[in-house]
């Protein structure tokens, strides 16, 4: 009973750090249409950051969550700026393999800087933790749990009561109405897209001073995202965070009582069946129920 | 082109005017092919078109269903994968010849892709390619975890030389032409379809489908159709690509940088066409090759750079562009770019 309870607990914790991962992914997609293969080399290149940071000044991989996130966000936002915006109307393939193309990029020049090793950030404090009834907490996975809640929220209300948010919403309804009421479309997408780079940096933060990473990660990142966008309905934001615990969950339990990664199995499957049955995702409506393809 | 047309008198139809042109290259082309192993080639050299070749062939299979049907498909690998697990698994497990497992392997890729291709091929654009990209990973896991039949993360080895050889390893110059011959059968079959009521309803989908439906196609029937086409050719390689490696893995046998290729390969060279594929292929696979003997550490950027601006300079594909190049008798760099921008 401990053990299924721990399971449960770390699943928890480890559910609101993927949730940190997908939100930005799915906030692009529910938005823009568009799927961002690059998502998980953001992720890590906020890592990066953070360790460098950690490893040559000693700042706090918390801390340097934070100067991830303002430096992807202004990455994120030349990219889209220069580069996506230019395809954005071309068939979709073609900003699969722009991102894709990035995803490349960045992997690869990650590795010649930092090179294939794994990696972590060392913290006094991340890893120790204390009990419940023989459940163990860890401060540090609490902690980005506790980030992942705090950002969804701020989210969700960036997106309700601010001007900008509710022009990024609009473009997401209907992008030409937006243009016809003066938004700049071209620097909406641009700030969407840097939210969402944003946002990965902070979670490769948190999860670099939590489990080992290295370039090859990349891919697994962004494919969790998928998982969980599906799961809880493109752009809904609160649908990420259920859909991150959803996901975190399964795998802790599967870990448990599952030989193998005959779990990673099942989360595909997962998502295949979500897919076809109820495409909209399990939790709620998705965000942009009304979207008027320009 | 009357004119021609008279003074040549009762010719078929595509022998007239200059239509026969493309045709003659192209026999003299595999002609030529045919001949180069004894003549020109080193072995390397064959390994490497050979190689060429197989890209040809996935290129094509996902044409079939990216292209001409507009359905993006980013799981094509597991129809490779499949075909070449079912080639190892009955060549090493119940000592079945190479020959015997080459149909066998068709017919898991075209199986498996009605099977898959009913449920999956309802969904549209971006569900689609997600979907796709789903199966084939859960494919991967699943095979990775019955190392009882599979031989899971260690891999299978096929039993290919000494005692217990079940068949005679060609060598490089056998699978040359085997890759060879399926390049070739893999361009019949898509100018086949490019030529057909059957690809001009797949266009017909791609372009609206619902209008497409309502103008009498049977939708769901021709995209299935096309998919399991193009699972089939796709398992076919992957069957062949087994035999030559020997030792094969799931990561690399279902490795969505497979999959990608085959969709840049397709997409460069333009999608939808019949020679597009085909020039896209054998352009890429050669760079990434002289990439890997010239920059050795760099060769993953470089070409990670080159997909990001050949996507923002050739949208349409190298053929169409070249196309409307000749048509217009000028070089437009960034015309598509005008067209696809925010």
């Amino acid at each position: 009973m401990t053990q299924f309870l721990q399971a449960t607990v770390y699943g928890l914790l480890e559910g609101g750090l993927l949730a940190l991962v997908a939100i930005g992914f799915s906030l692009v997609w529910g938005v823009m249409n568009i799927v961002n293969l690059a998502h998980g080399a953001f992720v890590l290149v906020g890592a990066y950051i953070a360790w460098k940071l950690n490893t040559a000044m000693g700042l706090d991989p918390y801390l340097g969550a934070l100067v991830a996130a303002v430096g992807l966000f202004v990455a994120g936002y030349v990219v889209q700026r220069l580069l996506i915006n230019q395809v954005v109307n071309a068939p979709i393939w073609m900003t699969l393999l722009l991102t894709f193309g990035l995803n490349l990029l960045i992997v690869n020049g990650l590795i010649l800087i930092f090179s294939a090793d794994f990696r972590v950030i060392h913290t006094g404090w991340s890893s120790d933790g204390f009990s419940i009834g023989g459940v163990r907490v860890p401060y540090g996975r609490l902690t980005g749990f506790a980030m992942a809640v705090a950002v969804t929220v701020s989210l969700v209300l960036f997106m309700a009561r601010t001007k900008t948010g509710l022009a990024i919403r609009a473009t997401g309804m209907d992008r030409s109405a937006a243009r016809l009421m003066g938004m700049n479309v071209r620097h909406v997408y641009a700030l969407t897209f840097g939210l969402s780079a944003g946002m990965a940096g902070m979670a490769g933060a948190v999860i670099g001073s939590i489990n080992t990473f290295s370039p090859a990660a990349a891919g697994g990142f962004t494919l969790q995202s998928f998982v969980i966008a599906v799961l809880g309905g493109l752009g809904n934001m609160w649908g990420a965070l259920a859909g991150g615990v959803l996901l975190g969950l399964v795998q802790a339990w599967g870990g448990q009582y599952l030989a193998g990664t005959l779990v990673n199995a099942i989360a595909f499957g997962v998502l295949v069946l979500v897919l076809i049955v109820r495409p909209t995702g399990l939790i709620g409506r998705p965000f942009y129920e009304a979207r008027a393809e320009a | 082109v009357s004119a021609a047309g008279a003074a040549t008198g009762p010719m078929p139809g595509f022998l007239r005017g200059r239509a026969w042109l493309p045709w003659a290259g192209a026999v003299l082309g595999v002609v030529a092919l045919c001949l180069a192993p004894t003549f020109l080639l080193l072995d390397a050299e064959q390994r490497t078109l050979g190689s060429v070749f197989m890209f040809v062939v996935l290129a094509q299979g996902w044409n079939l269903i990216g292209g001409f049907a507009g359905y993006p498909s980013f799981g094509n690998v597991v129809f490779f994968g499949l075909g070449g697990y079912t080639t190892a698994v009955l060549m090493a497990k119940s000592g079945a010849d190479f020959w015997v497992t080459v149909p066998a392997a068709a017919a898991v890729g075209l199986a498996f892709a009605v099977l898959m291709g009913i449920p999956i091929l309802r969904l549209r654009g971006h569900y689609f390619a997600i979907a796709t990209l789903g199966v084939a990973e859960g494919i991967r896991e699943v095979v990775i975890n019955i190392p009882g039949l599979t031989g899971g993360n260690a891999g299978i080895t096929i039993p290919a030389v000494g005692e217990k050889a079940t068949a005679s390893y060609p060598g490089n110059t056998g699978f040359y032409f085997y890759f060879l011959v399926l390049a070739v059968i893999s361009m019949l079959v898509v100018w086949g379809v490019a030529h057909s009521r059957f690809g001009y309803a797949l266009r017909a989908i791609s372009q609206d489908e619902d209008a497409a439906a309502a103008a009498g196609i049977n939708t769901t029937r021709a995209k299935v159709a096309a998919f399991a086409i193009s699972g089939m050719l796709t398992s076919l390689a992957g069957a062949i690509y087994a035999f030559q490696q020997v030792s094969i893995y799931p990561e690399r046998l279902f490795s969505v940088d497979i999959t990608v290729l085959m969709v840049v390969m397709a997409v460069i060279g333009g999608a939808g066409t019949v020679a597009g594929p085909m020039i896209g292929a054998v352009g890429l696979q050669y760079l990434s090759e002289w990439l890997r003997d010239h920059l050795t550490d760099y060769h993953t950027f470089v070409f990670g750079g080159l997909i990001v601006v050949a996507v923002l300079v050739l949208p349409m594909g190298a053929v169409n562009f070249a196309r409307d190049a000749w048509k217009r008798r000028r070089l437009a760099l960034f015309d598509s770019v005008r067209a696809y921008r925010l």
